[in-house]
């Protein structure tokens, strides 16, 4: 059974980053990590590969060269081999190409499970896993909190109003986890030195078949303006009371505003 | 192409989510900008026999893609057959079902996707959208680029459109045309368990008092719903808290789980990371507790409390109690 | 000679440090407060391979060069010096081994100390033989096909909780401490074996450090390291290099006191302006700063001389760690002062790392020994003749 783990590298967050002038997200000289909800992925395919059920575990990734940074990182955690697919043309996609891209990569690589984390930290695409599947008409099996095979079905469990259900598919499938799978391991340090020897291949957008030209142009939305957020009243505080003259204070802070 | 303004409307029972009254009402907004009808895609158990309801927050009319009690994303098929070239804009809510459901038009389609928005108008005949991006550092306002197909899904977050008070509207409603099944159509549930206690809908709450790690266990919530009963609101946790089982994950507020947008919410024991922020920034008024002064949440509060919350929410408990005359 | 500081010494130091900052650092004060061992943490550094630096790869070990395995102790000690002990200690236990060790006896031990399984200790000093090691008074008679060993040792780190120990003691009393010393491997669940009790200290109080009582423990032949009367040159060949790893702990301490204290003058305000933009303050950190560094560059050299086997080792690693043991006193105390009355109190870290440095002055041959290694290595190369 084989699992390939889509995972995207994203700026460390906590770190200066902004729009240049062009309203594009300047993606220069920023500590590069992997998307933190990709971890879980990763962990929850570390897991099934630990208990015997996956046979191989691949990452996939689309981005700059710099991106092979967060693949050699991911197979520090476990995991066999990871295919970069980078490309000139691939700058500034949005979901949409990214999707077709990772659709494509997916179709070459023609795993099981093909699975992602739930979101990405910088530009939020939740989008890609969905239009994923369905670009290649394959099931989707959405924010699980554990994601099992029995044989070939798979299935996640996932949180609903009341509780929760487990949805299954017939393999292939797309699968998404979300962080309630659990702590994403470390990377040990036998790990780390096993990660540079382990295959990492690059593809270009003429290895999938897709020309520069259908993604020319592709983005569909543009930024029109980027500004920061509305000016916040200063916090007021209230610190070094006794605890019933602090519930005083704060009584009368929820009365002048109507809130009691 | 048309003005409408599509929305999806998820039902369970006959009765439509939350997210469906704020959207029919954020559709009805958008139409009267556009000139165009606020047309709901309806789906879910019950939603032929309460579709029309729709029509009371302004939806004109509404297309059922199907009535059965199965996954969401099953609707994929019908949908994208619905949507295609039928409106403006097609607002769908930025819950996990909504994403997917977005994510199978994206991706069938190829349309033009924006989100999670805070706001959505119609301007200049095109949707514009804004969304707070980088951590919400900076909010950006988006468009569709010249001669993008039509129409543009928008993701909008919970609590963005409030519900209007029902009139007496009523929408048409009709049947969706068969779709071709596609593999969107071969999940299935196969097993459903019910939470062994029942717990309240965060995202309908006007008053929160939710707990983090300072809380420290199952028992350290006692005083926080204590606080929450005396408020009349509901109860909320962390990442932190659920995760250590204090709490079900249902009433887990974030990145990962609910955002919630209440009048009044107090977060006590809870440190502010960003990735809870996300789910509750936009609460009207934030009262924060926390023994650590340096905690982020004191920078984005509006009232920073710094104690010890097991001294300071029972008292602040009693003073309210004592207010209402308890 | 010069050394380089590859890509891979930099993703160590990162994945050392995520994992110091998100699993040990919020432990630290809790293991200083109740002076526990924190067996957590040794279990958590164990997976990560991180106590098996110093071992060969066929032992399940990785390795790494003494630079890497210096950037390990440093980070750990950024957050808690107690926890960086764990594998400061676990190469100090096994030295003795790695220099003196014929192949059956690695192979015997080596890879549960790799794994992390099982603890190291080294067990020199004794309650009237600190500096002077050749006074050491343990006696190991030969019965036989074993040795019996007599005596006692005290401020033995680990000695409570190591599984095998190396031990030294006198074979030969009579021709004392420098000519009459061997050294063995005693496995800590032999009979007349004891830790009975820890000291009380001002710094580093998660690691225990014991006393140990030895009431006839029997140690077959096959567990003697090199041959009677080499105890004294293998202690000391083992202290040459050990000693380096004080050194990256007292860089760590060190700069784990700096960062802390630039975080607390950036956000505390007096007289109408942070504390930071004060010049005195500046002036503080900058001297704070420019001699941690120092530090830390002169560990790395040493490091690089141990792994091309310089003759001049001790020279190098004697400075390293003079020089690093008094920066992280110095700085740990500027720190405090930085911090001020907050610098005094638990609720702030700078007053643990205080405690914690003044241990790098003391252990593993004083500030006063390293002086004498260095000024003899010193003399020795300007060709300066010894006193008659």
């Amino acid at each position: 059974m084989k699992i390939v783990v889509c995972i995207k590298q994203v700026p460390a967050t906590g770190v200066d980053k902004r729009y240049t002038d062009d309203l594009t997200l300047d993606r220069t000289s920023v500590d590069a990590i992997i998307n933190p909800l990709d971890e879980y992925a990763i962990e929850q395919a570390l897991r099934l590969a630990d208990a015997g059920t996956a046979d191989s575990v691949t990452y996939l990734s689309m981005g700059p060269d710099q991106a092979a940074e967060a693949l050699r990182r991911a197979l520090a955690m476990g995991g066999d081999d990871a295919v970069l697919v980078t490309d000139r043309a691939l700058a500034g996609a949005d979901e949409w190409a990214t999707a077709k891209v990772l659709a494509a990569a997916l179709d070459k690589l023609a795993p099981d499970v093909a699975l992602m984390g739930m979101a990405s930290d910088d530009a939020r695409g939740s989008l890609v896993p969905g239009a994923v599947a369905a670009m290649r008409d394959v099931p989707l099996l959405s924010y699980g909190s554990e994601l099992a095979i029995d044989g070939t079905t798979a299935r996640v469990r996932r949180l609903s109003a009341t509780g929760f259900d487990w949805i299954s598919a017939a393999l292939p499938v797309v699968a998404t986890v979300t962080d309630q799978v659990g702590e994403p391991r470390y990377a040990s340090l036998k790990g780390i030195m096993a990660a540079k020897r382990k295959p990492l291949e690059t593809w270009a957008l003429a290895d999938l078949g897709i020309s520069a030209d259908e993604l020319k142009g592709a983005a569909l939305t543009r930024v029109t303006d980027a500004r920061p957020p509305e000016e916040k009243a200063p916090t007021e505080r209230i610190e070094n009371l006794p605890a019933a003259e602090a519930a005083t204070k704060i009584a009368d802070w929820l009365a002048a505003r109507k809130l009691i | 192409m048309s003005n409408d303004i599509l929305f999806l409307a998820e039902f369970a029972a006959g009765t439509p989510a939350r997210s469906a009254l704020e959207l029919a009402t954020g559709a009805a907004e958008l139409a009267s900008q556009s000139g165009g009808s606020a047309v709901a895609l309806a789906y879910g158990s019950g939603a032929a026999g309460g579709a029309a309801a729709l029509g009371a927050q302004g939806a004109t009319r509404a297309i059922v893609l199907g009535d059965e009690d199965r996954p969401a994303i099953t609707y994929a098929p019908a949908l994208v057959a619905a949507a295609r070239d039928a409106g403006l804009a097609l607002l769908a809510p930025a819950t996990p079902n909504g994403r997917d459901l977005a994510a199978a038009l994206v991706g069938s389609l190829h349309l033009p996707a924006f989100g999670p928005v805070r706001a959505a108008r119609v301007v200049d005949g095109v949707v514009e959208t804004e969304q707070a991006t980088l951590q919400g550092r900076v909010i950006t306002t988006s468009r569709p680029a010249d001669g993008a197909p039509s129409p543009s899904v928008v993701l909008v977050l919970a609590n963005t459109f409030t519900p209007a008070e029902g009139t007496s509207g009523s929408a048409e409603v009709t049947q969706a045309p068969a779709a071709d099944e596609s593999a969107f159509s071969r999940a299935s549930v196969t097993e459903s368990h019910e939470a062994d206690a029942k717990v309240v809908n965060l995202e309908e709450a006007s008053i929160i008092v939710a707990g983090g790690r300072g809380v420290g266990s199952e028992e350290g919530f006692g005083p926080l719903r204590e606080l929450a009963s005396a408020l009349g609101g509901a109860v909320g946790a962390s990442r932190a808290a659920a995760d250590a089982g204090w709490i079900p994950y249902q009433l887990q507020i974030g990145q990962t789980g609910k955002v919630v947008k209440p009048s009044l919410y107090i977060g006590a024991g809870i440190s502010g990371a960003i990735q809870h922020r996300v789910g509750m920034q936009t609460a009207e008024h934030v009262v924060a507790i926390n023994k650590d002064a340096d905690a982020p949440i004191g920078e984005f509060a509006d009232l920073f409390v710094v104690g010890d919350l097991f001294q300071i929410v029972p008292a602040l408990t009693d003073e309210i109690r004592r207010r209402k005359g308890g | 000679m010069t050394y380089l500081l590859t890509p891979e010494h930099e993703e160590l130091r990162a994945m050392v440090r995520d994992l110091a900052e998100e699993r040990i650092a919020p432990r630290a004060a809790e293991i200083d407060e109740k002076q526990e061992f924190p067996w957590d943490l040794k279990e958590l550094l164990a997976k990560q391979d991180l106590l098996g630096t110093c071992f060969d790869e066929r032992h399940g070990g990785t390795n790494l060069d003494t630079i890497g395995q210096s950037i390990v102790a440093e980070e750990i000690a950024r957050v808690d010096a107690t926890t960086s002990l764990i594998p400061i200690v676990q190469k100090l236990g096994a030295l003795p081994i790695i220099l003196a060790g014929t192949d059956a006896q690695k192979d015997r031990y080596f890879p549960r100390l790799a794994s992390g399984e099982w603890l190291a200790a080294f067990a020199l000093t004794e309650a009237a033989a600190g500096s002077d090691v050749a006074s050491n008074r343990m006696r190991a008679t030969r019965d036989g096909d074993d040795y019996v060993l007599n005596g006692s040792k005290r401020f033995i780190t680990h000695g409570s909780v190591a599984n095998v120990l190396t031990v030294f003691a006198l074979t030969d009393p009579e021709a004392g401490g420098r000519r009459g010393m061997s050294a063995f491997i005693v496995e800590a669940d032999t009979p007349g074996f004891a830790a009975p009790r820890v000291e009380h200290k001002m710094g580093i109080r998660g690691s225990p450090t014991a006393e140990l009582t030895f009431d006839d423990v029997r140690v077959p032949v096959a567990n003697r390291l090199g041959q009677d009367g080499e105890g004294f040159r293998i202690a000391m060949e083992t202290l040459d290099r050990s000693r380096l790893s004080i050194a990256a702990q007292a860089v760590g301490i060190a700069q784990g006191a700096l960062d802390a204290s630039v975080a607390y003058a950036a956000d505390r305000q007096q007289f109408g302006q942070r504390v930071v933009d004060f010049e005195g303050i500046q002036f503080m950190l900058a001297d704070m700063a420019s001699q941690t560094e120092a530090a830390r560059q002169l560990t790395y050299a040493a490091a690089a001389r141990v792994d091309v086997g310089a003759s001049d080792l001790p020279y190098w690693t004697s400075s390293a760690k003079l020089v690093a043991g008094d920066t992280a006193m110095k700085v740990t105390t500027d720190a405090v002062q930085v911090l001020g009355g907050y610098g005094y109190i638990t609720e702030y870290p700078v007053e643990r790392m205080m405690r914690d440095a003044k241990i790098t002055q003391l252990y593993e041959g004083t500030q006063q020994i390293q002086r004498l290694i260095v000024a003899r290595q010193l003399l020795q190369r300007a060709g300066v003749a010894k006193r008659g």
